[in-house]
């Protein structure tokens, strides 16, 4: 369902090139539970990225449902983030002057919120726990809570795929089993593609399609051909 | 998005306010500015709506105070058809009123001709009698004066208490009131008492105020008088020092004028020059007006400037014009501290948020809505300090209206408040276009990381 192609990312730091990923290629089956791990600075986070169209390759192609992102226009391209991605972020990234119920429908404000959209945004926070916090803010709940938002927003548009960039670094090993306990209740019952970079690898289950990056190569892939 | 954007600027209050503030006075200063033209066009506006006649006075002098004119050709210019009642006026300055000297506001003694203003159909000051009454036949030749409300509230004078106006005792037998600070200066008396007192020249007037036979119109009229002393020779009138360096021949000052107006001409025959002043100078003596300056009168081919009252409104609205440039510009100093602010105030406050605008674009927000959000922040600043610096200039002008309402009259007109909110709403539009566009070079992973 996603195919990476020989993709190659250069960060451009002052006068030094930084190759963050080296022709890196590897295919994510659809309706999976998928880990990139590795050490810091491996690429991992700009794989992930790179997927959700949140920054372009500097050559190579990506392919989501057969459709190259490299082809996208700007507006297609915010279209993809807004209705095909959703993203769960380390630090939450939860916008602090909206409440919780609010935070999950924010992608939908410059449009205008519909009735049904309010309504699933509140059923999605019943399903993470938070029923009775729609209306708090994010510097009212605990962090585990807030990362349970983040998950509920990114759900809300029914995507295809969910990206998370070490969703449990911020969070307590409690908490961070129940982070990914919710992650994969969500992704068997929405039936989403969910793609997780994390260094933590006592979350991963034998089902779990991993790819290794070391270097900003690719080191190991039981998903990768 | 708007109840985001609220709740944005309601996030970072203090910030906000001070922005606000910025463009509130910023505007209520803009409107206090342009009040004071808008007084002065609304004063002029009263003033002259009340005012039906022509005025016929010294060519170039700004007001009747200035004008000297003889006193016989007002015989003259009621044989003129159309003309109905001239009417002889003199204005001097008030010095001293009570032993006290008089500044601000100016206060005159106006003598008008009691026989022909009381059959004036349509009379100012008899009109607007407040309390008392006006002054009539019997009041010719004594020291009975109508004098404006504000002067008898000023000296706590009322109808029949004595008053002392440079150094005269005389009677107050009624008070009126115009509503106009540009009428409400004035002590009226006998023309011959006023005479008396500033020993005016006895064969000179200052103005003639003239009512027109109802069939006639005014452009007619004007025109008839300027015709009729096309050929009379007057001299215009200039500036009190020119005056005074003319009126002596070995005068250091006049000599040092005459060799600035020499350079200025490029001629150097100086002796052809003083033969015709020196013919000027003769000339002018058949006449009773005292000014001897270089009068051209192919500049001014009638000795009278001659007015309907509606043509000095619009003169003034030609000042007016002026004025507003000027406050135009003060008003700029003003307008572009605010923008500024509102720049800055919108810059420092997306770049706290560069992190927000990262997640909001990595959940699909394009870059024209983040730029809708920026503005949508900037512009309800803009039209909060618009109402608010309408609501603060207003105050403003109430409470100098109120506490100098002698001296000023400002005005600010439903136009100028309401530009003052569409101005301020579109400065806040463009303060805010910058630091969204300043939002938008970034792509999300690079706004995200940043934080």
């Amino acid at each position: 369902m996603i195919e990476i192609r020989d993709v190659t990312k250069i960060h451009q730091c002052g006068e030094t090139e930084v190759r963050a990923l080296q022709g890196v290629s590897c295919r994510f089956p659809g309706q999976t539970f998928s880990f990139i791990l590795g050490p810091s600075g491996s690429g991992k986070s700009t794989l992930l990225y790179l997927m959700g169209a949140l920054d372009s390759p500097s050559s190579g192609e990506i392919f989501v449902q057969n459709r190259s992102l490299s082809t996208l226009t700007q507006t297609e391209r915010d279209t993809y983030r807004r209705e095909k991605v959703g993203f769960v972020f380390q630090s939450f990234n939860l916008l602090k002057n909206l409440n919780a119920l609010e935070n999950v429908l924010a992608p939908y404000l410059p449009q205008g919120v519909t009735a049904e959209q309010k309504q699933r945004a509140e059923d999605l926070l019943k399903q993470v726990g938070l029923g009775q916090r729609i209306t708090h803010r994010p510097n009212q709940l605990s962090g585990g809570e807030q990362q349970r938002v983040a998950i509920a927003r990114a759900l809300l548009k029914r995507p295809l795929l969910i990206l998370a960039d070490e969703p449990t670094g911020e969070l307590d090993t409690k908490t961070g089993e129940e982070i990914f306990h919710c992650l994969r209740d969500m992704s068997e019952q929405y039936k989403t593609t969910v793609v997780i970079v994390t260094h933590d690898e006592r979350y991963i289950r034998e089902t779990d399609y991993i790819l290794r990056l070391r270097d900003g190569k690719l080191a190991e892939a039981n998903a990768a051909d | 998005m708007l109840k985001f954007a609220l709740r944005n600027l309601l996030s970072r209050s203090l910030r906000s306010f001070l922005c606000l503030m910025g463009l509130t006075i910023a505007i209520a200063g803009m409107v206090g500015l342009f009040s004071i033209a808008g007084g002065l066009e609304e004063t002029v506006s009263q003033t002259f709506g009340k005012i039906s006649g022509i005025v016929a006075m010294q060519p170039g002098a700004p007001i009747p105070l200035f004008s000297r004119i003889p006193r016989s050709w007002g015989a003259e210019i009621e044989e003129i058809p159309g003309v109905s009642i001239v009417n002889s006026e003199i204005w001097s300055r008030v010095n001293i009123i009570e032993g006290k000297p008089v500044v601000s506001p100016p206060r005159f003694l106006f003598g008008t001709d009691l026989p022909t203003r009381l059959q004036l159909k349509k009379g100012i000051y008899r009109e607007t009698i407040y309390e008392g009454r006006f002054l009539n036949l019997e009041d010719q030749g004594k020291l009975n004066t109508v004098i404006s409300r504000q002067i008898a509230e000023q000296h706590q004078k009322q109808v029949g208490d004595q008053i002392e106006v440079n150094g005269q005792q005389m009677t107050i037998v009624g008070l009126y009131e115009c509503g106009s600070i540009l009428l409400d200066v004035a002590i009226i008396l006998d023309i011959d008492v006023v005479r008396d007192i500033t020993r005016f020249d006895p064969e000179s007037v200052s103005c003639f105020y003239i009512e027109q036979s109802d069939d006639f119109k005014n452009d007619v009229i004007v025109k008839n008088i300027k015709d009729q002393f096309c050929d009379r020779e007057l001299a215009s009138w200039q500036p009190a020092s020119l005056a005074l360096a003319n009126a002596s021949q070995s005068n250091i000052l006049k000599d040092f004028v005459d060799a600035i107006d020499q350079s200025l001409k490029g001629t150097s025959d100086q002796g052809a020059e003083k033969k015709q002043k020196s013919e000027k100078q003769s000339s002018s003596r058949k006449t009773p007006v005292v000014n001897a300056g270089n009068a051209n009168t192919s500049e001014h081919p009638s000795a009278l400037e001659v007015r309907a009252a509606s043509d000095w409104g619009e003169r003034l609205e030609t000042f007016t014009a002026d004025l507003d440039i000027f406050l135009g510009l003060m008003t700029g100093i003003g307008v572009l501290i605010a923008m500024l602010s509102i720049i800055n105030t919108m810059l420092m406050s997306v770049m706290e948020r560069i992190v927000d605008f990262g997640i909001l674009k990595a959940n699909g927000w394009s870059n024209r809505d983040v730029m809708l959000l920026i503005t949508a922040e900037s512009s309800l600043l803009g039209v909060t300090g618009g109402v608010l610096g309408c609501i603060l200039g207003l105050g403003a002008i109430a409470i100098v209206n109120w506490k100098f309402a002698s001296q000023v009259h400002l005005y600010a007109s439903p136009g100028l408040l309401l530009f003052g909110v569409v101005f301020s709403t579109f400065l806040g539009i463009f303060g805010g276009l910058y630091p969204a566009w300043w939002t938008t070079r970034m792509t999300p992973i690079d706004a995200i990381r940043r934080g």
